[in-house]
């Protein structure tokens, strides 16, 4: 799996994403959701974190998401350097 | 029928015994039978199906009911319209039984199919029905292909009262939902509607699963699953036959995973060993039966396992009566798929491997090759959509093909190029021209490297062989179509050309039509008619040979252009005959094309002078309807209607009718050599309108120094005759000797490229300008030469249509050298002005506008003296706002004013309001 490089991102476009949808996940649905870390916040949220190929891909997520039956409650916006900091 | 339908996706689901009654949402499913759509939308589990299959049973069996459900279940292949269309008539079908034939062969016979024609006929067959029709599609969502939403737009709006729509869907369309809302056409069930109540849930868990729970239990369960049904189905299974369930209840509502993963958890592991891996293993299918379960599993006991899992509602879904192919409830489906996914990722591609091999076996390619896709098996995929390349483009199901091409990677493309030609044909076929360049050039580095084609693949042997032998002419077919867009005359001509060569005589048929049209236009463009003409005759041939009926009256219709314009009446009005005899002999009910062929009779009726005739036709194309048309038909009727009313003597209605083909004009590939606003200037310049003529000329930009060439042959033309009305209205002569001298270039020109038709227009306007500089013995001269060459043809209104300064031409060369033609001439130009009798006021050539104002502009002048706005005037009479504005005008000019409140003021003086 891919981890955030510190180095410049090749494509300054293909951001970095964060879903955060109600309840908890397990992390097995990280292969599920194309690699995506699935990450357990301390509210009851579970947040899939990482590199999106470009807008299709993100709303291929956001359909499984739907398909799931999950209720889903942000999407945010990451660049590559700010992921960095965020030790995942 | 070129594509075999999927029973499965037609199967209704029976209502199951012992559901939950729901009598609360009754009432609102019942009021959708009075609207147009009824909109199911909330995620999966929500129980939409079971609803909807429980409600149309219940409305259908309802004592003297007409209620008949046509289902249809959608999957991600149907966002090709052509395969989306006929699923929805082939369902409709099964309620209705009878209607759809002519929608069928429509959305078979053109690429894009006609989807408005098509579900025109169909809606029109629907209104004659006694049945209420329920549409059901299921599974909406799936659908993202934009035309297929604008063709439901289009079915929603000319919906007939019996027709009903139901959508069910996870997400909600992008149809006008707001209007639909707000005229009341539109019924809602949403998510919040659908979640089991308190009441329903204990009525599910106690009765129909015999759980027999505490009201606190049940609330507790209702709280965690906040309703959701497919989450209370998984929490009653894990409960039954337990003995702990209030430790499981506990378990559960304090938990606050996913309440899908925590359950399917709870439900496998009290499922044995071997039913768990039959599970995931299956998982991949959409669809299974008893055979491909055990292809998957290893196992013999996939039916019966299928229906152990039927019986134990264990999310299968049955789709036939017969218990044979099933597929996973689609939420649990997923989360079998995510777990498989994530224990064994590997066994998941190799389990869509074997499933595409099964299905390969069983004869089913697509959904082999979607399995090969799925287990990124590309080369697998590759080989397979090799061998249906050919099979594809007879059926015209490019938007197919290209989402397969679309994904191979670019690898797995450039190994076998006549995948990535096939996906730049299919992207040109559906309207898309970005990368096909990239992908044309790696076609032709690829023959010019002189690489071997790939080892004949194993499958269909001998099939996709021929793909490789005729990529080079494919290849240049491509470039040829390319350059064309583009407006390169030049490279069309030259890859139509190079087309040919590779092809060969008698090699594809399809090949060579497609480079004969494409080698025609690119001729045609350039004025080279005979080309032309030739290029046109060989391609009707070669579609003819492969019965593509409707290409062949397409390309009728542009050879008998070429031929007018050569002066070949008589054959042109052959070519028109012969394709309706070709159309004749194909049994389609709605043949594309055909009322094109009538309207283009009706044309040749006119010039002949039979103007009943040229209406009988007219009615004709109008009684087969718009489905029968090209795209182009609809402006092409009006012009030719246009010069029948001239012809008749009322001017305003043609002029009228040329308003409206303005603006239902669509161009093709032809070049726009009869624009319909020089049309309309040389009506308007023929009988006084000059202003409007020269305004005309002036908005075009055209003058009597310009280069002549073919494509702006008539404009130039119509220009000449603009500027010799000018000089009629003001009674003088002087620069005509310009414009004659201009007549004089054109012919020249006209007769080099071997435009007979175009010489004998331009030599009447000649005639005309001589006798009005007063030169009557060139007059004459000219006259005679135009009749020389139009008497073989039988022309009439070209000469007919200029009125009496004609009337005076012919009189003349009748004393000096009377013809049987000539005089026939003169009696027509007789019959003409004794059927523009009465008034008197009809505009002569020679006075100008007429003084009276015409019953149309006396309603406009009415009007102006009303509150109404331009566009409210034009609404008010059922016209153009461009035809308010020309009566506007011609209503200020007649009555002397500039502005809207003076020609009030000086209507109402003159007593006209």
């Amino acid at each position: 799996m891919d981890e955030p490089q510190a180095t410049a991102e090749p494509h300054p476009d293909a951001g970095w994403y964060r879903i955060r949808i109600q309840g908890r996940l397990e992390p097995r649905w990280s292969s599920w959701f194309d690699g995506m870390s699935v990450l357990r916040g301390d509210d009851g949220t579970t947040v899939l974190r990482g590199p999106v190929g470009d807008q299709a891909a993100l709303h291929g997520l956001i359909q499984k998401v739907r398909d799931l039956g999950l209720t889903l409650l942000e999407v945010t916006h990451e660049l590559p350097d700010a992921s960095t900091g965020a030790g995942s | 029928m070129s594509l075999p339908l999927i029973e499965t996706k037609l199967f209704r689901p029976s209502p199951r015994q012992g559901m939950v009654a729901r009598p609360r949402l009754q009432e609102r499913l019942d009021r959708s039978l009075g609207a147009k759509l009824m909109l199911v939308s909330a995620p999966a589990g929500f129980g939409k199906s079971t609803m909807l299959v429980e409600w149309l049973a219940a409305a259908e069996s309802r004592a003297g009911s007409t209620v008949r459900g046509a289902w249809l279940s959608l999957d991600a292949a149907d966002n090709d319209p052509a395969r989306f269309w006929r699923y929805v008539v082939a369902a409709i079908r099964t309620a209705v039984p009878g209607v759809g034939e002519d929608a069928l062969t429509l959305l078979d016979e053109a690429r894009p199919p006609p989807v408005e024609a098509a579900l025109t006929t169909l809606v029109n067959e629907l209104a004659a029905t006694e049945v209420e029709c329920v549409l059901l599609l299921d599974d909406y969502h799936v659908v993202d292909a934009p035309a297929i939403h604008e063709g439901m737009a289009f079915l929603l709006a000319h919906q007939p009262d019996r027709l009903h729509l139901v959508l069910a869907t996870r997400s909600d369309p992008p149809l006008p939902l707001p209007r639909l809302r707000a005229r009341g056409d539109l019924v809602e069930v949403r998510a919040a509607d659908l979640r089991f109540t308190t009441a329903e849930a204990a009525s599910y868990l106690n009765e129909t699963m015999g759980l027999d729970l505490g009201r606190a239990d049940v609330q507790a369960l209702e709280g965690r699953t906040e309703g959701w049904i497919a989450a209370l189905q998984l929490a009653a299974l894990s409960m039954t036959g337990r003995e702990d369930v209030s430790i499981f209840i506990a378990g559960f509502t304090g938990d606050d995973r996913y309440v899908v993963d925590y359950l399917v958890e709870e439900v496998l592991q009290r499922l044995p060993e071997d039913t768990r891996d039959f599970l995931l293993r299956t998982s991949v299918l959409d669809r299974m039966n008893g055979a491909l379960c055990n292809a998957l599993t290893g196992r013999a006991d996939g039916r019966g396992v299928l229906e152990a899992l039927e019986r134990d509602n264990l999310f299968v879904v049955p789709l036939d009566d017969r218990r044979h192919w099933y597929r996973y409830h689609h939420l649990f489906a997923d989360v079998l798929r995510g777990r498989l996914l994530d224990e064994q990722p590997a066994l998941a591609q190799e389990l869509h491997t074997t499933a595409a091999t099964w299905h390969e076996q069983e004869g089913d390619i697509a959904e082999s090759i979607r399995h090969f896709l799925l287990g990124a098996d590309f080369m697998g995929a590759a080989e397979l959509v090799e061998t249906l390349l050919a099979a594809f483009r007879r059926d015209r199901r490019e938007a197919t093909m290209r989402d397969w091409l679309e994904v191979l990677p670019l690898e797995v493309m450039e190994a076998r190029p006549v995948l990535g030609n096939a996906l730049a044909g299919a992207r040109m076929s559906t309207g898309e021209f970005d990368g096909v360049d990239e992908l044309l050039d790696a076609t032709e580095a690829w023959l010019e490297s002189g690489a071997r084609r790939p080892g004949p693949s194993t499958r269909g042997a001998g099939v996709d062989d021929e793909e490789y032998r005729r990529l080079p002419a494919d290849l240049a077919v491509h470039r040829a179509a390319l350059a064309l867009v583009r407006g390169d005359v030049e490279r069309t001509h030259d890859f139509a050309l190079r087309a040919l060569d590779l092809v060969g005589e008698g090699g594809d048929h399809l090949t060579r039509g497609a480079a004969f049209a494409l080698r025609g236009l690119a001729a045609w463009s350039s004025g080279d008619l005979a080309t032309a003409h030739a290029s046109y005759a060989a391609c009707l041939v070669e579609f003819e040979l492969i019965d593509h009926v409707s290409d062949v009256l397409g390309c009728s219709i542009t050879l008998a252009d070429i031929e007018v314009v050569q002066g070949r009446l008589r054959a042109a009005a052959r070519t028109y005959r012969s394709a309706l005899a070709l159309a004749d002999r194909h049994q389609t009910p709605v043949l594309r094309g055909r009322a094109d062929m009538h309207v283009g009779l009706a044309a040749r009726h006119r010039e002949a002078d039979d103007l009943a005739a040229a209406r009988l036709e007219l009615a004709r194309s109008r009684e087969l309807g718009e489905q029968a048309g090209l795209l182009q038909d609809a402006y092409r009727w009006r012009l030719v209607m246009a010069g029948v009313r001239e012809a008749e003597g009322d001017v305003e209605a043609a002029i009228d009718l040329l308003d409206e083909a303005e603006r239902l004009y669509v161009g093709d590939f032809s070049p726009p050599v009869r624009p319909v606003p020089a049309v309309r200037a040389r009506t308007w310049a023929r009988h006084g309108y000059v202003d409007a003529a020269l305004d005309w000329a002036d908005q075009v930009g055209l003058t009597l120094d310009d280069p002549l060439t073919y494509l702006r042959e008539y404009e130039h033309l119509t220009l000449a005759r603009a500027l010799a009305a000018a000089h009629v209205r003001r009674g003088d002569s002087t620069d005509l000797a310009e414009v004659v001298t201009f007549l004089g270039r054109m012919l020249a020109a006209a007769t080099d490229g071997g435009r007979q038709g175009s010489v004998v227009e331009i030599q009447v306007t000649r005639a005309l300008v001589l006798q009005q500089v007063g030169d009557e013995e060139s007059a004459l001269a000219v006259l005679d030469a135009a009749l020389e060459v139009a008497e073989p043809e039988g022309y009439v209104r070209t000469f007919v249509d200029e009125g009496p300064p004609m009337a005076t031409l012919l009189a003349a060369a009748e004393r000096r050298a009377p013809s049987a033609y000539v005089s026939r001439l003169r009696s027509a130009l007789g019959s003409t002005s004794a059927a523009r009798p009465s008034s008197g006021r009809t505009p002569s050539r020679h006075e100008g506008p007429v003084d009276a104002l015409s019953s149309r502009e006396r309603d406009v002048l009415r009007l102006l003296g009303s509150e109404l706005s331009g566009p409210e005037i034009a609404r008010e009479l059922v016209v153009s706002l461009n035809t308010v504005r020309t009566h506007t005008k011609n209503v200020y000019m007649k009555l002397g004013v500039s502005s809207r409140r003076s020609a009030v003021v000086r209507g109402k003086e003159l007593d006209l309001i």
